[in-house]
């Protein structure tokens, strides 16, 4: 290890806001991972799935630079052709799903920060790039960041309101 | 050469929860303080509404110097160590107490004496095998003014269950005797916390609204109070009551950013002052007197690095106490599925329905097997990340159509009760520097060493029953109760400076001063011997406030 003055690190120790990559289509294998998104919470009759919501934008402003996540989006693409001789993004679902279900079972940690992205990406404020739409909030009736609540807001079974707007707008 | 200031009264490290109550009365009293604080001031603009900012990536500190230094874990001596990636407390004028969740409890009379009392119902044995716990040298009644100071100065809303031994059990009738009713009125119910307080009473205990520093009367309940501070200033965080209150007075500077790395000490053992790191250049504070309060992990780890001629195995360790009698609190709850929407998306955990039935020795632990006891508490607040990352309870499979049926009905009628189980030091438990890992200034991190432990394991898995028995009569259809698990890098992190009279297993004196350095007090649950059932910084806080009294009284001798 590089050997560091005391002085020198405090000096450079400021925090540096990581900049949001606009351009989130040119990560590698950025067509994978929002497939694969897309099956973890797929679209049907209750809404939007992964893809529609952008969650994979989302998941590409973590990944950019986090090369062993990166390679093994393409382990997912490797199984695909193993299996099927066919990319993943042009499998069929069920297909998608199996191929998904060994990755799960064999390269564990990856596949629960993929599910754990894919959440963010879906549940987060939409100004980090997924949950478009709302379409995550909607999904789970959440119903919205307040900046205050009334106790008719609070009660039991009563549907709310829903509030659809970022918590980061006005900043 | 480090740049030397002019000296002052008083230097404090650390303007957090305990540090930043402290300043106040040594203010008031006159003393020149100069306060080195790690993080800076925070404003209402930097709390969002944003789960992902403020929970998920633990991103609220503006300067995460913390994050630095997160301690490293292991079960015994020789095991390997683990370290996460965020470190749970806070850097800020104003501390963790910016981020918390701001229950403000305060402890029972029991756990002040716990040694004596276990010993005379159910003898000597029952004290947990290996556990150094030992009676604090003061009793309830000597904290009790205190605790009635810091509930108006810094601001705590509840309801009083025993006005000097009036009981009244809109309240907490398990409590000690207080002198007089919290200023404010506890914080309002929500549908949820009336069913379950409803509930508590069908069953025969007695239920109560849990004290809060949050001011009643304003707080919006608006649900990001979970490590998310406070948009409109009615969380009552060191930041917006005591230390403002001290700067008014003109006898408290602040220097933020500034990263303590030293407390100094003279040939004579006495506490000379604090070096410390500020915009790139090192300063030496002198000082007449040094108040350590950066929290269990750093005070520890401050006085183990601060090596010197007259201490060289870490400042006031020449007894080798500092970082024994260490403890994290249990903090293992249960989770509970409704049939209906329970609606807990907004609120602030402090907007709970809490029983102590079960806490302490408030119920007979004969034929238990385990000493102390857990105060359950479900409550609101709820994230929609967190929420969809539910446990499925069996019912669906975590991922695919499925899995996004079953959270679309379910994200709304799930919660888990917050639980804090009693917790013991044990010899086999301590806090000393790590072999290995550093911080980016070179300084070795704090090593955590904690086990599991047969006591705590049963009193969990019998409130645990005890929640689940509360749940389902609520109306759960599914309940998990968690295999407990022992704490890791604590938010609630206990002991490391225990105080004690006895010098040979203490290293603060009854007064919270240095038995082996005079001029030197140390602040924060790391002087607390036991944890009992409950959140520690009111205690943590009337310490504090006590030994800032102590100071100014003894001020011409010290
Ligand atoms: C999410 C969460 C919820 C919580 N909820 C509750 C609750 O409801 N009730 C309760 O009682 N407790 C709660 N706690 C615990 C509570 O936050 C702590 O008990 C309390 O903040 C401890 O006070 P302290 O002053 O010792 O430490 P802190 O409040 O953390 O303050 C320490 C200060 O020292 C500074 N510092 C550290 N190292 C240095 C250094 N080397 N140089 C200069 N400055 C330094 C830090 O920047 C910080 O400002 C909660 C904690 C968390 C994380
Ligand atoms: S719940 Fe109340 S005290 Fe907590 S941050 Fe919101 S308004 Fe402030």
């Amino acid at each position: 290890m590089k050997k560091l003055t005391r002085r020198t690190v405090i000096a450079s120790a400021t925090l540096v806001p990581v900049a949001a990559i606009r351009s989130a289509a040119q990560i590698p294998h950025f067509a994978i991972l929002e497939a694969a998104a897309d099956r973890i919470l797929p679209p049907d009759d209750l809404g939007p799935g992964a893809k529609q919501a952008g969650a994979a934008n989302y998941i590409a402003t973590v990944v950019a630079a986090d090369q062993p996540f990166l390679n093994n989006l393409s382990l997912i693409d490797d199984e695909s052709q193993k299996r099927f001789h066919k990319s993943f993004v042009d499998l069929a679902p069920a297909d998608q799903d199996s191929v998904l279900t060994h990755i799960e079972s064999t390269a564990r940690p990856f596949f629960a920060r993929l599910r754990q992205l894919t959440l963010e990406g879906m549940f987060a404020d939409p100004s980090y790039g997924g949950n478009r739409q709302f379409a995550g909030w909607d999904l789970i009736r959440y119903p919205g960041p307040r900046l205050a609540v009334s106790p008719e807001e609070q009660k039991l079974r009563d549907p709310i309101k829903p509030v659809r707007r970022s918590a980061n707008n006005a900043h | 050469m480090p740049i030397k200031l002019k000296p002052v009264d008083v230097a404090i490290v650390g303007l957090g929860a305990a540090g930043g109550v402290a300043v106040l009365p040594l203010a008031r009293a006159g003393l020149k303080i100069a306060a080195i604080e790690a993080g800076t001031w925070m404003n209402p603009h930097d709390f969002r509404p944003d789960e992902l900012h403020n929970n998920v990536r633990g991103l609220l500190t503006s300067v995460p110097k913390a994050n630095r230094e997160v301690p490293t874990v292991r079960d015994a001596p020789g095991a390997p160590t683990r370290r996460g990636a965020i470190h749970p407390m806070m850097n800020a004028i104003g501390g963790t107490s910016i981020h918390y969740w701001a229950q403000s409890w305060r402890l029972n009379p029991w756990d002040f004496k716990t040694r004596t009392e276990v010993t005379k119902r159910y003898g000597a044995a029952a004290i947990p095998r290996g556990s150094t716990v030992e009676d604090w040298p003061i009793s309830y009644d000597d904290l009790e003014n205190y605790y009635d100071t810091i509930e108006h100065e810094v601001g705590v809303s509840g309801k009083a269950g025993n006005i000097q031994g009036r009981i009244d059990s809109a309240g907490n009738v398990y409590e000690a005797p207080r002198r007089r009713e919290y200023p404010m009125p506890a914080l309002r119910g929500s549908g949820f916390t009336d069913l379950m307080m409803d509930t508590a009473k069908q069953l025969g205990w007695k239920p109560f609204r849990p004290p809060a520093a949050i001011n009643s009367k304003t707080c919006a309940y608006h649900g990001y109070c979970d490590r998310g501070g406070c948009h409109i200033n009615a969380k009552n965080s060191t930041a917006v009551t005591t230390i403002p209150a001290a700067l008014k007075t003109k006898n408290l500077t602040i220097f933020d950013l500034a990263h303590a790395t030293r407390i100094e000490s003279a040939p004579d053992g006495r506490a000379s002052g604090v070096t410390y790191i500020r915009n790139g250049k090192e300063y030496f504070q002198p000082a007449r007197a040094v108040l350590l309060a950066s929290y269990t992990y750093e005070n520890t780890r401050l006085l183990l690095l601060s090596k010197s001629k007259p201490y060289p195995r870490g400042l006031s360790n020449n007894h080798g106490q500092v970082g024994k009698h260490y403890f994290g609190h249990w903090q293992n709850g249960v989770t509970a599925l409704f049939p209906f929407d329970i609606n807990v998306w907004y609120g602030t955990p402090a907007q709970a329905a809490a029983i102590d039935d079960f806490a302490d020795d408030n119920y007979d632990h004969t034929g238990l097997g385990f000493i102390g006891g857990t105060t359950l508490q479900p409550h609101t607040e709820m994230h929609p990340i967190a929420s969809a990352n539910m446990n499925t309870f069996g019912r669906a499979p975590s991922w695919g159509a499925k899995w996004k049926a079953f959270i679309h009905e379910n994200a709304a009628r799930h919660t888990s009760a917050y639980m804090q189980t009693s917790a013991f030091p044990y010899e086999q438990t301590f806090l000393d520097l790590d072999d290995e890992v550093r911080d980016p200034l070179g300084d070795p991190v704090c090593r955590v060493t904690s086990g599991p432990k047969e006591n705590e394991s049963r009193a969990v898995a019998y409130a645990q029953k005890k929640m689940e028995e509360w749940f389902r009569a609520a109306g759960a259809i599914e309940v998990i109760r968690p295999q407990a698990n022992p704490p890791g890098v604590s938010t609630h992190a206990y002991g490391g400076t225990r105080m004690g009279d006895n010098p040979e297993s203490n290293v603060v004196d009854r007064w919270g001063f240095a038995h082996e350095c005079p001029n030197l007090a140390i602040l924060g649950a790391s002087v607390m011997g036991t944890s009992g059932a409950r959140n520690p910084t009111l205690t943590a806080q009337a310490l504090s406030w006590r030994t800032a009294d102590r100071l100014i009284a003894t001020w011409k001798s010290i």
